[in-house]
């Protein structure tokens, strides 16, 4: 059973050499053989079927009840008792006649954006640094990057407190030292919306860049040494070599992490939460925030669990023209 | 002088204690129809739910002999975290083996207990009280929905006044204020003597609810009412309004302008204290300042928050636990056996008191104990006499999870809202929250 | 690469740079657990731990059933990291190599999985552990956190996958190696950047949940660190320089995981190169 699974990986279709340049380890671009048709045949699914059963009883039943209590008036008693009574649609439109949903959604999407761009910008940015540099100074910003995700975030969010909070905070220090914006010590960051908001950007991105950091730059590993040394023949400086040999290679890897980013920064709730806790006046509350004081602090599971379901489908459609194109990117070759 | 509680009382402790041990435990015995007999349970065990830091080891196992020795089975303790606990508990209350006995937060009671996940322990209540004890407003009420009780008193903590004394004797104060004009006058004192931008006369957060709650209520005002089984937000109130705005003058006065939109852990307030940076904080004990500055030992005095009506003290929110038991427990009756324990008088004077120095279940045994007490410990006791509840409904739970009651006193503090402004907005939150059904 | 002298120094510069900046809070955690607790906030930073205490990593580790929360942190993780890799490798090369029915339907699903927001998962997972009578057992752990990690591996996975060129394994084949060896001797090493990464966002993501250990075990005996480290704050204060050193001791493993990974997949990887 096993031999046959893996009998089959091999199996390569003839002509291949002939449609693509072989090359060599680029992560993602040749994608599966132009020529090979669908076929019947059992291995893949063989070698899916861990994955999917796993995924369908820890995560497809979960969300199947997660969208049934959506329709419940699923709370304490519910939980506690077992007995559920359904409301309908009731949690939904509740959402949607809701005053706060337009600002929330808003600035959810504002924010996520933000972030994004400057996870990604920045890890790219480092990887792009850690091919280029010696290996000791690759070494340290490798550990650099482990300790920042290694970190709990029980530790990093305190300390971000600690570095941004009046009368101790490190960076409010440092602002006064430079004696150019005035006395700094006593300024309380969390107070506005908006620098609360980032201070908030400044630590997800902190945690964040170290995941598609050390990706991408497993990605450049992978980008063959002739494809660079004959751009340099051809005279390219360095950063026409980024563009014209790196990023084309890099693609895949990036698109991917994009998309991971987008995905998880529109969910970001710990370290709002810890910071802000939504606030000043709901400045910093976003969708996952809301879903969250709906279903724990009002222990209404069955709105949040309205809100959480409303926040998949939005960010489906938001983010679904970028998933067709990592879907297809994939099988271009 | 202006000392109002001779310290000189706490040289008896030990002896004191030991006396209302003995005669308490007299006139509690195992008097209750409710409770098992000795044998028949020795193989038995019952799981109890603590929650972390509040009670120490020694008290916990101060309750757990007198259980084993009323029931002769045994207890094994499991202590709880603080972060989640409320979908923890939740949870465990859904779970066919729930624990028997669950430590539970006052102001979280009316929740769980609406919710039907605890075990209705009204009828046992005449045998809980055997000897006349009157449980504490703040730690019953909560525990009381509809009538019927799902709950027992376990202890209770609150706030008082804690001041460096020679920060204060530097100014040229040498003893306590008693009234609020007092304090002031004090605190103006302190504030001209210390002109440094970090520091605080008395260092109030903003977003402190449990402590700006006293100002309203101080005043006449309320969170909310009740009438006719409907919660109303009555902050807006003549009386509230008076209330907040006397906070947030105080506040503005005398506590730094950094200290408008923040919570008492960051900046940390007992570090604040320890460091001299602040004269006087509000805090429920002075342990947490002494783990940061030990040598603060001898310099820290304490005093109940004087009342603007002279010869008063601020009335103070009663925080602590209550003790209740899990509907699904196969372990009904033991389980009330150990509700019995834990109350027992000669207990809470023991281990409540006398180990970890909370205030007791009942205001018999504050009387009892309160002239035991080592001089620091004394103004917490005294200003646990005039407690007010948090409102007794589910939906209060919400009002604290949600942190809309921090930025309702944060929004006052910093000035984004005026007291009527932020009142409306809060009231309206009330009216929604407290009167949401429980499904 | 080769690069101009302008761009190395500007590389170098920035490189520096990015290890300070993102150093600083890490550096500022370790230091502080070395500090006595009343120097833990001043107005003036101490970036120097002096005078150095190692008794709050003394109380850190003395906390009740610290023994039996490391064992079970590290049984859960691993496990996680060997089957969610393992898992998540076989459906990437599948993925990769094949084409068949489902197969863009099932690369979707995979990634829309991970856009459902984490707390609103906790009820639903807690009845659903419930009804299979998984609650207080740790195997409910580790299903969730593979589940959770799987998706991400399978998706990196089969991007690296797809750029190992057939031919290499032909070659291989031709050589008389079996399909063992090939995976063994052709696949891995070239895969293994991306098993590094996917492998250490395994381990994290195991090693780091509170709020799934917290609501599914119920014994103390049977929570991870997580619940050790929410020991240090309670109702009545934060012991910050306990948690701060918690965090510290916390952390460690991580970076122990990472180092390994990366001496033992680097090797690996060359002997690969070599073979292929």
């Amino acid at each position: 059973m096993r031999n046959r699974s893996l009998n089959a990986i091999p199996t390569s279709a003839p002509g291949r050499r002939g449609t693509a340049p072989p090359r060599r380890v680029a992560p993602g671009p040749p994608g599966p053989p132009a020529a090979r048709r669908p076929r019947r045949t059992p291995q893949p699914y063989i070698l899916l079927a861990p994955a999917l059963v796993l995924l369908a009883v820890v995560v497809g039943y979960p969300l199947v009840r997660l969208g049934v209590i959506s329709t419940q008036g699923f709370g304490l008693r519910t939980l506690i008792t077992g007995r559920t009574s359904s409301v309908g649609a009731a949690n939904y439109t509740a959402i949607l006649h809701d005053a706060q949903l337009a600002p929330i959604l808003l600035r959810t999407v504002v924010f996520a954006a933000t972030l994004v761009a400057g996870t990604v910008a920045v890890g790219l940015g480092a990887a792009l640094m850690m091919v280029a540099v010696g290996r000791r100074l690759r070494s340290a910003m490798m550990l650099a990057l482990l300790g920042a995700w290694a970190m709990p975030t029980v530790a990093s969010t305190l300390v971000w407190q600690w570095l941004f909070q009046p009368t101790y905070g490190v960076v409010n220090w440092l602002l006064t030292q430079l004696r150019v914006f005035g006395d700094y010590r006593q300024h309380d960051f969390l107070a506005h919306p908006v620098s609360g908001f980032v201070v908030v950007w400044l630590l997800v991105v902190w945690i964040s860049v170290p995941f598609v950091a050390l990706t991408l730059y497993a990605g450049l590993t992978q980008i063959p040494g002739e494809y660079h040394e004959a751009a340099a023949i051809d005279g390219a400086g360095y950063w026409r070599r980024v563009r014209t040999v790196t990023l084309p290679f890099l693609r895949p890897v990036l698109m991917l992490v994009t998309v991971m980013s987008v995905i998880w920064d529109f969910n970001v709730f710990n370290q709002i939460w810890i910071l802000t806790k939504g606030g000043p006046d709901g400045g910093t509350t976003t969708i996952a925030i809301w879903s969250f004081t709906k279903a724990f602090a009002s222990q209404s599971y069955g709105q949040g669990a309205a809100i959480a379901v409303f926040s998949v489908v939005l960010l489906a459609v938001l983010a679904g023209w970028w998933v067709r194109r990592l879907v297809v990117a994939g099988e271009e070759a | 002088m202006r000392i109002r509680i001779p310290a000189g009382l706490a040289a008896g402790i030990v002896l004191a204690l030991g006396a209302t041990a003995c005669s308490s435990s007299t006139s509690s015995g195992p008097t209750g129809t409710s409770t098992p007999a000795s044998g028949g349970n020795a193989g038995k065990t019952l799981t109890v739910w603590y929650m972390d830091g509040d009670l120490s080891d020694a008290a916990v196992k101060a309750i757990n002999d007198k259980f084993t020795a009323l029931t002769g089975a045994q207890v094994k303790v499991q202590i709880q975290q603080w972060d989640g606990i409320n979908t923890k508990v939740a949870t465990a209350l859904a779970q066919d083996n729930p624990p028997d006995v669950l430590e539970i937060g006052n102001t979280d009671v009316p929740l769980f207990a609406a919710s039907g996940g605890l075990s209705d322990i009204t009828s046992a209540l005449p045998d809980l009280q055997a000897g006349g004890q009157h449980w504490l407003p703040g730690l019953e009420g909560p525990a009381t929905v509809g009538g019927k009780s799902f709950g027992a008193p376990l202890f209770a903590g609150n706030r008082a006044v804690i001041y460096n004394k020679k920060i204060w004797a530097a100014a040229g104060i040498t003893a306590p204020p008693t009234t609020f004009a007092q304090l002031t006058a004090d605190l103006d004192a302190v504030k001209a003597k210390n002109t440094a931008p970090d520091f605080s006369a008395f260092y109030f957060p903003g977003k402190y609810w449990h402590g700006a709650l006293q100002f309203v209520w101080d005043a006449g005002g309320q969170l909310a009412a009740q009438s006719g089984g409907k919660w109303t937000g009555t902050l807006e109130s003549a009386e509230a309004q008076k209330g907040l705005t006397a906070w947030k003058d105080f506040v503005g006065k005398y506590s730094s302008a950094a200290s408008r939109d923040v919570e008492t852990t960051a900046p940390d307030f007992n570090t604040l204290f320890a460091q001299g940076k602040a004269g006087a904080i509000l805090n429920s004990s002075i342990n947490s300042i002494l783990k940061v500055g030990p040598s603060l030992k001898d310099q820290i005095g304490t005093f109940p928050f004087p009342s603007a009506t002279d010869g008063r003290t601020q009335p103070v929110f009663l925080g602590g636990s209550d003790l209740a038991i899990a509907a699904k427990s196969k372990n009904q009756s033991l389980a009330l056996a150990y509700l019995k324990a834990a109350t027992d008088p000669a207990v809470q004077a023991s281990a409540i008191v006398g180990i970890d120095h909370w205030i007791p279940a009942s205001t018999e045994v504050i009387d009892q104990t309160i002239g035991s007490l080592p001089a620091t410990s004394q103004a917490f006791f005294t200003a646990a006499k005039t407690s007010v509840p948090t409102p007794a409904v589910a939906g209060w739970a919400t009002v604290e999870s949600d942190k809309s009651i921090d930025d309702f006193f944060a929004d006052i503090a910093t000035g984004r809202k005026s007291p009527a402004e932020a009142a409306k907005s809060l009231d309206a939150h009330l009216d929604q929250a407290l009167n949401a059904p429980v499904s | 690469m080769r690069t101009s002298r302008r761009a190395r120094m500007l590389l170098n510069g920035a490189g520096m740079l990015f290890a300070v900046v993102w150093a600083f809070p890490v550096y500022w955690m370790v230091t502080t657990a070395f500090k006595p607790q009343h120097d833990i906030l001043t107005s003036t930073p101490h970036f120097l731990p002096f005078p150095l205490t190692l008794a709050n990593f003394a109380d850190a580790v003395r906390k009740p059933h610290f023994g039996a929360y490391v064992v079970n942190s590290l049984a859960v993780t691993l496990t996680v990291v060997a089957v969610a890799t393992a898992v998540g490798f076989l459906a990437a090369l599948a993925l990769a190599r094949f084409r068949f029915v489902g197969r863009r339907a099932i690369l979707v699903t995979i990634l829309a999985i991970q856009m459902i927001p984490a707390p609103a998962l906790v009820i639903p997972l807690f009845l659903t552990m419930k009804s299979m009578h998984l609650l207080n057992n740790l195997l409910s752990l580790g299903l969730t956190y593979t589940a959770f990690v799987v998706p991400l591996t399978v998706w990196v996975l089969r991007g690296f996958a797809q750029g190992v060129p057939v031919e290499l394994e032909e070659a291989a084949r031709l050589d008389g190696a079996g399909p063992a060896q090939v995976i063994r001797h052709v696949m891995l090493p070239l895969l293994a950047p991306g098993i590094i990464a996917t492998s250490i966002f395994a381990f994290i993501t195991a090693w780091n949940d509170y709020v799934y250990a917290y609501v599914m075990m119920k014994d103390d005996a049977h929570y991870t660190l997580p619940v050790w480290l929410a020991t240090f704050s309670t109702n009545t204060g934060t012991d910050y320089a306990g948690l701060i050193a918690g965090s510290t001791l916390f952390a460690l493993p991580a970076v122990a995981f990472f180092m390994i990974a990366q001496t033992k997949l680097t090797a690996g990887m060359t002997a690969g190169a070599v073979k292929g």
